[in-house]
Protein backbone atom coordinates (compact mmCIF):
# COMPACT_ATOMS: atom_id res chain seq x y z
CA UNK A 1 0.00 0.00 0.00
CA UNK A 2 3.02 2.29 0.28
CA UNK A 3 2.86 2.71 -3.49
CA UNK A 4 -0.77 3.85 -3.41
CA UNK A 5 -0.16 7.62 -3.81
CA UNK A 6 2.32 6.99 -6.60
CA UNK A 7 -0.05 4.57 -8.39
CA UNK A 8 -2.90 7.04 -8.07
CA UNK A 9 -0.86 9.94 -9.42
CA UNK A 10 0.55 7.95 -12.32
CA UNK A 11 -2.88 6.51 -13.17
CA UNK A 12 -4.42 9.97 -13.31
CA UNK A 13 -1.56 11.10 -15.49
CA UNK A 14 -2.03 8.21 -17.92
CA UNK A 15 -5.81 8.72 -18.04
CA UNK A 16 -5.43 12.45 -18.74
CA UNK A 17 -2.65 12.04 -21.28
CA UNK A 18 -4.46 9.26 -23.16
CA UNK A 19 -7.68 11.30 -23.28
CA UNK A 20 -5.81 14.37 -24.59
CA UNK A 21 -4.05 12.25 -27.23
CA UNK A 22 -7.20 10.39 -28.26
CA UNK A 23 -9.51 13.37 -28.64
CA UNK A 24 -6.78 15.56 -30.14
CA UNK A 25 -5.91 13.03 -32.85
CA UNK A 26 -9.59 12.26 -33.45
CA UNK A 27 -10.30 15.94 -34.05
CA UNK A 28 -7.37 16.22 -36.45
CA UNK A 29 -8.00 13.12 -38.56
CA UNK A 30 -10.40 13.19 -41.50
CA UNK A 31 -12.03 9.87 -40.62
CA UNK A 32 -12.46 10.72 -36.94
CA UNK A 33 -15.61 9.75 -35.11
CA UNK A 34 -18.18 12.37 -34.11
CA UNK A 35 -18.44 12.55 -30.34
CA UNK A 36 -22.18 11.98 -30.43
CA UNK A 37 -23.38 8.57 -31.54
CA UNK A 38 -25.90 8.79 -34.38
CA UNK A 39 -28.86 6.48 -33.99
CA UNK A 40 -29.90 4.29 -36.93
CA UNK A 41 -31.17 6.21 -39.92
CA UNK A 42 -34.83 6.10 -40.85
CA UNK A 43 -35.77 3.61 -43.57
CA UNK A 44 -37.50 6.51 -45.32
CA UNK A 45 -35.02 8.80 -47.04
CA UNK A 46 -36.94 11.70 -48.54
CA UNK A 47 -35.67 14.02 -51.25
CA UNK A 48 -35.46 17.47 -49.69
CA UNK A 49 -36.68 19.05 -52.93
CA UNK A 50 -40.00 17.21 -52.74
CA UNK A 51 -41.58 15.30 -55.62
CA UNK A 52 -43.41 11.99 -55.57
CA UNK A 53 -43.38 9.49 -52.73
CA UNK A 54 -43.86 5.73 -52.84
CA UNK A 55 -46.81 4.12 -51.10
CA UNK A 56 -44.41 2.22 -48.82
CA UNK A 57 -42.71 5.39 -47.61
CA UNK A 58 -46.03 7.22 -47.34
CA UNK A 59 -47.57 4.39 -45.31
CA UNK A 60 -44.61 4.29 -42.94
CA UNK A 61 -44.68 8.03 -42.36
CA UNK A 62 -48.47 8.30 -42.05
CA UNK A 63 -48.93 5.27 -39.78
CA UNK A 64 -46.25 6.55 -37.41
CA UNK A 65 -47.77 10.04 -37.33
CA UNK A 66 -44.73 11.67 -38.94
CA UNK A 67 -46.66 12.95 -41.94
CA UNK A 68 -50.03 14.45 -42.83
CA UNK A 69 -52.10 13.27 -45.80
CA UNK A 70 -54.13 15.81 -47.73
CA UNK A 71 -56.93 14.48 -49.93
CA UNK A 72 -57.25 16.54 -53.11
CA UNK A 73 -60.35 14.78 -54.50
CA UNK A 74 -63.94 15.97 -54.38
CA UNK A 75 -65.84 16.17 -51.12
CA UNK A 76 -68.12 13.31 -52.16
CA UNK A 77 -65.19 11.01 -52.91
CA UNK A 78 -63.56 11.97 -49.61
CA UNK A 79 -66.71 11.21 -47.67
CA UNK A 80 -67.11 7.82 -49.33
CA UNK A 81 -63.64 6.82 -48.13
CA UNK A 82 -60.21 8.29 -47.54
CA UNK A 83 -56.84 7.50 -46.00
CA UNK A 84 -57.25 7.32 -42.24
CA UNK A 85 -56.33 10.67 -40.73
CA UNK A 86 -56.28 12.50 -44.07
CA UNK A 87 -57.56 16.05 -44.26
CA UNK A 88 -59.75 17.20 -47.13
CA UNK A 89 -58.19 20.07 -49.06
CA UNK A 90 -59.00 20.19 -52.79
CA UNK A 91 -57.01 22.78 -54.80
CA UNK A 92 -60.10 24.93 -55.44
CA UNK A 93 -60.68 25.24 -51.67
CA UNK A 94 -57.06 26.00 -50.92
CA UNK A 95 -57.37 29.75 -50.43
CA UNK A 96 -60.39 29.36 -48.16
CA UNK A 97 -59.19 26.50 -45.99
CA UNK A 98 -55.38 26.54 -45.90
CA UNK A 99 -55.13 28.82 -42.88
CA UNK A 100 -57.23 26.35 -40.84
CA UNK A 101 -55.08 23.42 -41.87
CA UNK A 102 -51.69 25.13 -41.70
CA UNK A 103 -51.16 24.61 -37.93
CA UNK A 104 -51.72 20.88 -38.39
CA UNK A 105 -48.80 20.62 -40.80
CA UNK A 106 -46.25 22.06 -38.37
CA UNK A 107 -43.53 19.70 -37.18
CA UNK A 108 -44.32 16.94 -39.65
CA UNK A 109 -41.60 15.31 -41.71
CA UNK A 110 -43.78 15.30 -44.82
CA UNK A 111 -47.05 16.62 -46.20
CA UNK A 112 -48.46 14.06 -48.63
CA UNK A 113 -51.09 14.98 -51.18
CA UNK A 114 -53.04 12.36 -53.05
CA UNK A 115 -55.75 11.88 -55.60
CA UNK A 116 -57.10 8.82 -57.40
CA UNK A 117 -55.93 7.58 -60.80
CA UNK A 118 -52.61 7.67 -62.63
CA UNK A 119 -53.48 10.87 -64.49
CA UNK A 120 -55.39 12.77 -61.83
CA UNK A 121 -53.68 16.22 -61.60
CA UNK A 122 -55.27 17.30 -58.32
CA UNK A 123 -52.53 15.90 -56.07
CA UNK A 124 -49.84 17.78 -58.00
CA UNK A 125 -51.97 20.94 -58.14
CA UNK A 126 -52.46 20.89 -54.40
CA UNK A 127 -48.74 20.29 -53.89
CA UNK A 128 -47.98 23.36 -56.01
CA UNK A 129 -50.35 25.48 -53.92
CA UNK A 130 -48.72 24.24 -50.73
CA UNK A 131 -45.20 24.95 -51.97
CA UNK A 132 -46.35 28.37 -53.08
CA UNK A 133 -47.61 29.02 -49.57
CA UNK A 134 -44.20 28.14 -48.16
CA UNK A 135 -44.87 24.58 -46.98
CA UNK A 136 -41.74 22.43 -47.20
CA UNK A 137 -41.43 18.67 -47.65
CA UNK A 138 -44.53 18.37 -49.84
CA UNK A 139 -44.80 15.02 -51.63
CA UNK A 140 -47.36 13.61 -54.04
CA UNK A 141 -48.58 10.06 -53.65
CA UNK A 142 -49.49 9.43 -57.27
CA UNK A 143 -52.66 7.35 -57.71
CA UNK A 144 -52.64 7.41 -53.92
CA UNK A 145 -56.19 6.33 -53.09
CA UNK A 146 -56.06 3.26 -55.35
CA UNK A 147 -52.61 2.21 -54.13
CA UNK A 148 -53.56 2.73 -50.48
CA UNK A 149 -56.63 0.53 -50.87
CA UNK A 150 -54.72 -2.10 -52.83
CA UNK A 151 -52.35 -2.50 -49.88
CA UNK A 152 -55.33 -2.77 -47.49
CA UNK A 153 -53.98 0.13 -45.43
CA UNK A 154 -56.36 1.78 -42.93
CA UNK A 155 -59.14 3.91 -44.42
CA UNK A 156 -62.17 5.67 -42.98
CA UNK A 157 -65.42 7.16 -44.27
CA UNK A 158 -67.19 10.25 -43.15
CA UNK A 159 -67.52 13.99 -43.52
CA UNK A 160 -64.60 16.24 -44.19
CA UNK A 161 -63.05 16.51 -40.76
CA UNK A 162 -59.48 16.54 -39.60
CA UNK A 163 -58.90 13.51 -37.45
CA UNK A 164 -55.43 14.60 -36.41
CA UNK A 165 -55.47 15.08 -32.65
CA UNK A 166 -54.10 18.41 -31.52
CA UNK A 167 -53.78 19.97 -28.09
CA UNK A 168 -57.25 19.89 -26.62
CA UNK A 169 -58.79 19.74 -30.06
CA UNK A 170 -60.65 16.73 -31.44
CA UNK A 171 -60.46 17.91 -35.02
CA UNK A 172 -61.69 20.60 -37.32
CA UNK A 173 -65.14 19.97 -38.68
CA UNK A 174 -65.47 21.68 -42.02
CA UNK A 175 -68.93 20.71 -43.07
CA UNK A 176 -70.75 20.08 -39.81
CA UNK A 177 -74.16 21.64 -39.75
CA UNK A 178 -74.06 22.59 -43.41
CA UNK B 1 9.86 17.97 -18.78
CA UNK B 2 12.39 16.76 -16.23
CA UNK B 3 9.73 14.49 -14.79
CA UNK B 4 8.85 13.05 -18.18
CA UNK B 5 12.44 12.08 -18.87
CA UNK B 6 12.90 10.61 -15.47
CA UNK B 7 12.09 6.92 -15.53
CA UNK B 8 11.44 5.74 -12.00
CA UNK B 9 14.61 4.95 -10.16
CA UNK B 10 15.24 1.34 -9.35
CA UNK B 11 16.24 0.64 -5.75
CA UNK B 12 19.73 -0.73 -5.26
CA UNK B 13 19.64 -4.36 -6.30
CA UNK B 14 20.06 -6.86 -3.46
CA UNK B 15 21.27 -10.42 -3.67
CA UNK B 16 18.43 -12.77 -4.69
CA UNK B 17 16.00 -10.16 -5.98
CA UNK B 18 17.29 -10.29 -9.56
CA UNK B 19 15.20 -13.25 -10.77
CA UNK B 20 11.94 -11.70 -9.52
CA UNK B 21 12.90 -8.35 -10.89
CA UNK B 22 13.73 -9.87 -14.25
CA UNK B 23 10.45 -11.79 -14.28
CA UNK B 24 8.46 -8.66 -13.40
CA UNK B 25 10.25 -6.76 -16.18
CA UNK B 26 9.61 -9.56 -18.68
CA UNK B 27 5.92 -9.76 -17.80
CA UNK B 28 5.50 -6.00 -18.01
CA UNK B 29 7.19 -6.08 -21.39
CA UNK B 30 4.85 -8.83 -22.54
CA UNK B 31 1.72 -6.99 -21.39
CA UNK B 32 3.04 -3.76 -22.88
CA UNK B 33 3.66 -5.33 -26.30
CA UNK B 34 0.26 -7.00 -26.19
CA UNK B 35 -1.50 -3.70 -25.46
CA UNK B 36 0.41 -1.84 -28.18
CA UNK B 37 -0.48 -4.56 -30.67
CA UNK B 38 -4.13 -4.57 -29.52
CA UNK B 39 -4.45 -0.81 -29.94
CA UNK B 40 -3.10 -0.54 -33.49
CA UNK B 41 -6.04 -1.88 -35.50
CA UNK B 42 -8.55 -0.02 -33.34
CA UNK B 43 -6.75 3.29 -33.85
CA UNK B 44 -6.63 2.71 -37.61
CA UNK B 45 -10.33 1.77 -37.90
CA UNK B 46 -12.33 3.82 -35.39
CA UNK B 47 -15.71 3.23 -37.07
CA UNK B 48 -15.32 -0.55 -36.91
CA UNK B 49 -14.20 -0.41 -33.30
CA UNK B 50 -17.16 1.83 -32.40
CA UNK B 51 -19.56 -0.78 -33.78
CA UNK B 52 -17.85 -3.46 -31.65
CA UNK B 53 -18.18 -1.28 -28.55
CA UNK B 54 -21.87 -0.88 -29.39
CA UNK B 55 -22.28 -4.66 -29.79
CA UNK B 56 -21.24 -5.15 -26.17
CA UNK B 57 -24.43 -3.28 -25.18
CA UNK B 58 -22.98 -2.19 -21.89
CA UNK B 59 -22.63 1.55 -22.43
CA UNK B 60 -25.26 4.25 -22.89
CA UNK B 61 -25.31 5.74 -26.40
CA UNK B 62 -23.80 9.00 -25.23
CA UNK B 63 -20.60 7.18 -24.19
CA UNK B 64 -20.20 4.90 -27.24
CA UNK B 65 -18.11 7.17 -29.42
CA UNK B 66 -16.07 8.82 -26.65
CA UNK B 67 -15.09 5.38 -25.34
CA UNK B 68 -14.36 4.08 -28.86
CA UNK B 69 -12.12 7.10 -29.46
CA UNK B 70 -10.32 6.99 -26.13
CA UNK B 71 -9.88 3.28 -25.37
CA UNK B 72 -7.34 2.41 -28.13
CA UNK B 73 -5.12 5.36 -27.19
CA UNK B 74 -5.40 4.40 -23.55
CA UNK B 75 -4.21 0.90 -24.46
CA UNK B 76 -1.38 2.33 -26.53
CA UNK B 77 -0.20 4.65 -23.77
CA UNK B 78 -0.39 1.85 -21.19
CA UNK B 79 1.62 -0.36 -23.53
CA UNK B 80 4.28 2.32 -24.07
CA UNK B 81 4.53 2.98 -20.31
CA UNK B 82 4.91 -0.71 -19.52
CA UNK B 83 7.43 -1.17 -22.31
CA UNK B 84 9.59 1.78 -21.32
CA UNK B 85 9.11 1.50 -17.56
CA UNK B 86 7.89 5.09 -17.33
CA UNK B 87 5.02 5.42 -14.80
CA UNK B 88 5.13 1.62 -14.64
CA UNK B 89 3.30 1.25 -11.32
CA UNK B 90 0.31 3.23 -12.50
CA UNK B 91 0.40 1.59 -15.92
CA UNK B 92 0.46 -1.90 -14.45
CA UNK B 93 -2.43 -1.07 -12.14
CA UNK B 94 -4.51 0.34 -15.01
CA UNK B 95 -3.62 -2.54 -17.35
CA UNK B 96 -4.80 -5.02 -14.71
CA UNK B 97 -8.03 -3.06 -14.26
CA UNK B 98 -8.53 -2.82 -18.03
CA UNK B 99 -8.04 -6.52 -18.67
CA UNK B 100 -10.26 -7.31 -15.69
CA UNK B 101 -12.97 -5.04 -17.08
CA UNK B 102 -12.73 -6.69 -20.52
CA UNK B 103 -12.97 -10.09 -18.92
CA UNK B 104 -16.02 -9.12 -16.85
CA UNK B 105 -17.70 -7.59 -19.91
CA UNK B 106 -17.27 -10.86 -21.81
CA UNK B 107 -18.65 -12.88 -18.90
CA UNK B 108 -21.66 -10.56 -18.50
CA UNK B 109 -22.47 -10.85 -22.19
CA UNK B 110 -22.00 -14.61 -22.13
CA UNK B 111 -24.64 -14.91 -19.44
CA UNK B 112 -26.90 -12.44 -21.29
CA UNK B 113 -26.65 -14.72 -24.31
CA UNK B 114 -25.04 -12.00 -26.44
CA UNK B 115 -22.38 -13.44 -28.69
CA UNK B 116 -20.09 -10.48 -29.34
CA UNK B 117 -17.04 -10.30 -31.56
CA UNK B 118 -14.40 -9.75 -28.89
CA UNK B 119 -12.66 -6.80 -30.56
CA UNK B 120 -9.67 -7.55 -28.35
CA UNK B 121 -6.95 -7.52 -30.99
CA UNK B 122 -8.79 -6.51 -34.13
CA UNK B 123 -11.60 -4.15 -35.03
CA UNK B 124 -12.95 -6.51 -37.70
CA UNK B 125 -16.50 -7.43 -36.65
CA UNK B 126 -16.21 -10.64 -38.67
CA UNK B 127 -13.86 -12.10 -36.09
CA UNK B 128 -16.04 -14.66 -34.36
CA UNK B 129 -15.08 -17.43 -31.99
CA UNK B 130 -17.02 -19.06 -29.17
CA UNK B 131 -17.46 -16.72 -26.22
CA UNK B 132 -15.95 -19.27 -23.85
CA UNK B 133 -12.73 -19.17 -25.89
CA UNK B 134 -12.56 -15.39 -25.48
CA UNK B 135 -13.32 -15.65 -21.75
CA UNK B 136 -10.65 -18.31 -21.24
CA UNK B 137 -8.07 -16.39 -23.26
CA UNK B 138 -8.76 -13.12 -21.45
CA UNK B 139 -8.50 -14.91 -18.10
CA UNK B 140 -5.03 -16.10 -19.10
CA UNK B 141 -4.08 -12.61 -20.29
CA UNK B 142 -5.28 -11.19 -16.97
CA UNK B 143 -2.84 -13.44 -15.12
CA UNK B 144 0.09 -11.68 -16.83
CA UNK B 145 -0.21 -8.27 -15.09
CA UNK B 146 -1.23 -10.02 -11.85
CA UNK B 147 1.91 -12.14 -12.04
CA UNK B 148 3.93 -9.00 -12.80
CA UNK B 149 2.51 -7.41 -9.62
CA UNK B 150 3.45 -10.44 -7.57
CA UNK B 151 6.94 -10.71 -9.05
CA UNK B 152 7.53 -7.00 -8.43
CA UNK B 153 6.28 -7.34 -4.86
CA UNK B 154 8.65 -10.26 -4.16
CA UNK B 155 11.57 -8.43 -5.70
CA UNK B 156 10.90 -5.43 -3.46
CA UNK B 157 10.47 -7.67 -0.41
CA UNK B 158 13.87 -9.24 -0.99
CA UNK B 159 15.47 -5.86 -1.52
CA UNK B 160 14.05 -4.55 1.77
Amino acid sequence: MRHAPRILGQSLGILALSAALAFGVNAARTDGLPLAYAAAKSAVQLDASGGEISVKDAALLLLTGRAVALDARSQLEYEMGHIQGALWLPPREFAAQFQDIKPLLAGKEAVITYCDGEHCPLGHNLAQHLRGAGVKNVFVLKNGWALWQAEKLPVTKGPAMSSLPTKGQEGICRDCGK
Amino acid sequence: MQGLRQVERQPARQEGSAPWESLAWLLRLLVGCMLIYASADKILHPQDFASIVKDYRLLPEVLLHPVAIWLPWFELLLGVCLYTGFWRHGALFLATALLGAFWLALIVNYFRGIDVGCGCFTSTPGEASPMLWYIGRDALLLTLPLAAWEAGRRAEAQQA
